[in-house]
């Protein structure tokens, strides 16, 4: 249809309605006008603060990363632009960055599966009805009130304190007696339950990691927990009801109705424990990029370089993540 | 022909079922049957066997990650009452031998508990509650009204979730260190010829924190955003037309009728808001650089100058266990506060409906 005659439709639907009419037409409009107002009178504290605090955050951030930065004596700061070299740096001077940085990607890859399947069973779990049901569940939502920086920054002081004691006590051969760390099982036992089985020292080494892993998963998956809960409530119960009558055992139930229904929340809690778990201090990639960004010789410019690397390493995963997940997805109607 | 077939069979199955239903009402009706046909027909079925096995699984599942998740308190707890010499004692595992409450003292006294818990909680109640009523506010623009980039601004918001603000930790300092917007104040000031210093240095006081928490820009506050959002999408539109005909404005509405009714989900999100920042140290080691003028209590985790004696000093494990009680007494009010609202708490997050 070439211009002219969209022009001439433009003009018929818009000629003059009968006056009664076009004052009704305003005054919906004026309602529903003054209604979006409302909204973004609602929404504007994020406006504003993403506007005028956040937005000029990354800029300079970004900036930063391709600077160098010296704090004036008298105030202020000054900044000289060296292009690419902040990024350089990262990626091929910096000897233990890269190697880091793929030894953690490796380890989230290991962890999120794990903590995504247990909080969906524990969800699971805790959503039967049964007997001290509250009070498990207090209990399993404990690490997501308590267990944040402070734990973690004490534990890694402790663990830095022991390595400490262990090389002053190479030479003496000091065993540690009084354990009371976080580790739920030693070394020392697992080795003495292997033992007699004579397998290596590397599935010792596995177990070992394993069980002390259950920790850390317990840990991570509170808030998964919690989505999930709230998920699985949001389901109704009659679905449930009509697979009990049609004879479906309670293993088909929850492959064939809970499984997709709650795969959106899956997605939604994939997404958070890959952001929770590269942001969480005892990240191996954040404590590095603390150091680094502590040590005196231009060190902040490289961590800001540094940390936009990983976020985008971060990001692409999510995007592969996501991506694959989305797929698979089932997305019950809502109420369009 | 199948599909009759296995319908044929899943009649008579439940035909059974029904049968055998109907004989454990007529027994129990009529009580003067043996004890043992009763019992046999309760219990020695392959029913009541795999739901007996799964309770059983289930409880001591359930009992052993519950463990996983209390013993390191637990160990922490019994740790904070030993004394040195419990340490040296290798026979002493979990019960103190020669309990004392020093470490408490000590802590309490020489690391200014009182005072950085004083602060803790000035700070943290700042914070949760501003964070709450802003994002429960961004929340419910973002659910009940409809204007143009609705879409693409809250996008935005889910941006602010999944960058981490240890990326901006250098502009983060550097805003507020040097606080302007967009560089206005600072233009303005080089135009009069005067140091361009912008508006200041926000620095330990209670500003960048707060200026964070009201612009719902803080710590997980796109979590929060979200999860209101959710809720709110979940209340019917009904009941706000209900108090419009009523001549209710919007701002009425919301403050009368929609928070009221939202507190359980309020008290969620002021939990995790309040906790979070209670244990949280990214933010409070960035914006509050002097610990003298402006203690908090995750810098008081060192060893108490009383205790750090020569006799100590050689002691790890004892020096471990001084921290964990730090950790400890950190942590002891939020556990107090949370044991009082986890209802409300996994209510609120139950009825959220968090959806997709």
């Amino acid at each position: 249809m070439d211009k002219i005659a969209k022009k001439k439709i433009k003009a018929i639907e818009e000629k003059p309605i009968t006056p009664k009419k076009q004052s009704k037409v305003r005054k919906v409009r004026s309602l529903q006008k003054q209604k979006s107002r409302m909204g973004w009178f609602f929404i504007a504290p994020f406006l504003i603060g993403f506007f005028l605090i956040y937005l000029p955050m990354i800029y300079e951030s970004l900036k930063f990363s391709f600077n160098e930065i010296k704090i004036l004596t008298g105030g202020g700061f000054e900044l000289n632009f060296v292009g690419w070299e902040n990024y350089n740096y990262a990626l091929f001077q910096d000897a233990e960055f890269i190697l880091i940085l793929g030894r953690s990607i490796l380890d989230l890859a290991l962890n999120i599966p794990a903590i995504v399947i247990f909080s969906l069973f524990m969800a699971v779990l805790l959503n039967q009805k049964m007997k001290g049901r509250a009070i498990f569940r207090a209990i399993f939502f404990i690490p997501v009130i308590v267990s944040t920086g402070i734990i973690e920054s004490i534990d890694l002081q402790n663990s830095l304190a022991k390595v400490q004691e262990s090389i002053a006590d190479m030479s003496s051969g000091g065993m540690d007696t009084t354990n009371m760390g976080n580790e739920i099982i030693s070394k020392m036992d697992v080795q003495v339950f292997f033992s007699g089985m004579k397998v290596g020292q590397e599935l010792v080494t596995y177990v070992q990691d394993l069980v002390n892993n259950v920790y850390s998963i317990i840990n991570k998956s509170g808030v998964q927990m919690l989505i999930f809960l709230a998920g699985l409530q949001s389901i109704s119960p009659a679905i449930y009801e009509s697979c009990h009558i049609d004879g479906a055992s309670s293993w088909e139930t929850f492959w064939k109705i809970t499984f997709p229904m709650i795969s959106p929340m899956i997605l939604v809690n994939t997404v958070y424990t890959v952001i929770d778990s590269f942001t969480s201090k005892s990240n191996e990639v954040m404590t590095y990029i603390e150091k680094i960004y502590d040590s005196p010789a231009n060190g902040d410019v490289h961590a800001t370089a540094m940390s936009w690397i990983y976020f985008l390493v971060v990001i692409l995963l999510l995007a592969i993540i996501g991506g694959i997940l989305s797929a698979y997805v089932f997305y019950q109607k809502r109420d369009a | 022909m199948d599909m009759t077939a296995s319908n044929k069979k899943k009649e008579k199955e439940l035909k059974k079922i029904q049968q055998r239903e109907e004989a454990i009402k007529r027994i129990k009706a009529q009580e003067k049957l043996p004890f043992w046909t009763l019992m046999k027909y309760k219990f020695l079925t392959l029913y009541f066997a795999k739901k007996l096995l799964w309770i059983i699984f289930r409880l001591v599942l359930l009992i052993g990650i519950s463990y996983v998740i209390l013993f390191p308190y637990v160990s922490k707890i019994s740790g904070s009452f030993m004394s040195p010499q419990d340490f040296v004692d290798t026979s002493v595992k979990l019960i103190s031998k020669y309990p004392t409450l020093d470490t408490y003292k000590a802590i309490i006294n020489d690391n200014q508990y009182y005072k950085a818990l004083f602060n803790t909680t000035v700070l943290s109640g700042l914070c949760a509650v501003s964070q709450m009523l802003t994002c429960a506010i961004i929340g419910y623009g973002f659910s009940k009204f409809k204007f143009r980039f609705k879409g693409i601004l809250f996008v935005l918001v889910i941006l602010t979730m999944i960058i981490p603000h240890d990326t901006l930790q250098l502009s983060l300092f550097m805003k507020f260190r040097f606080f302007d917007i967009w560089g206005i104040v600072m233009g303005v000031q080089k135009l009069f010829g005067a140091s361009a210093t912008g508006i200041g240095n926000l620095l330990n006081s209670y500003w960048p924190l707060a200026i964070l928490s009201l612009t719902g820009l803080a710590f997980k506050n796109g979590l929060f955003i979200y999860i209101m959002r959710q809720y709110f999408n979940g209340v019917p539109d009904e009941l706000e037309e209900a108090a419009y005909v009523d001549g209710a404005g919007v701002l009425k509405t919301f403050v009368r009728i929609i928070l009221p009714m939202s507190v359980p989900m309020l008290v969620t999100v002021f939990m995790f808001s309040f906790s979070w920042q209670w244990s949280d140290t990214f933010y409070t080691n960035l914006f509050f650089t002097d610990t003298k003028t402006f203690l908090l209590l995750p810098n008081i985790v060192s060893i108490p100058s009383s205790l750090d004696t020569q006799f100590a000093a050689k002691m790890i494990p004892y020096e471990e266990a001084i921290r964990n009680t730090c950790g400890l007494l950190i942590l002891a009010p939020i556990v107090l506060i949370y044991l009082f609202a986890q209802r409300t708490l996994i209510e609120g997050v139950e009825r959220s409906g968090i959806t997709g």
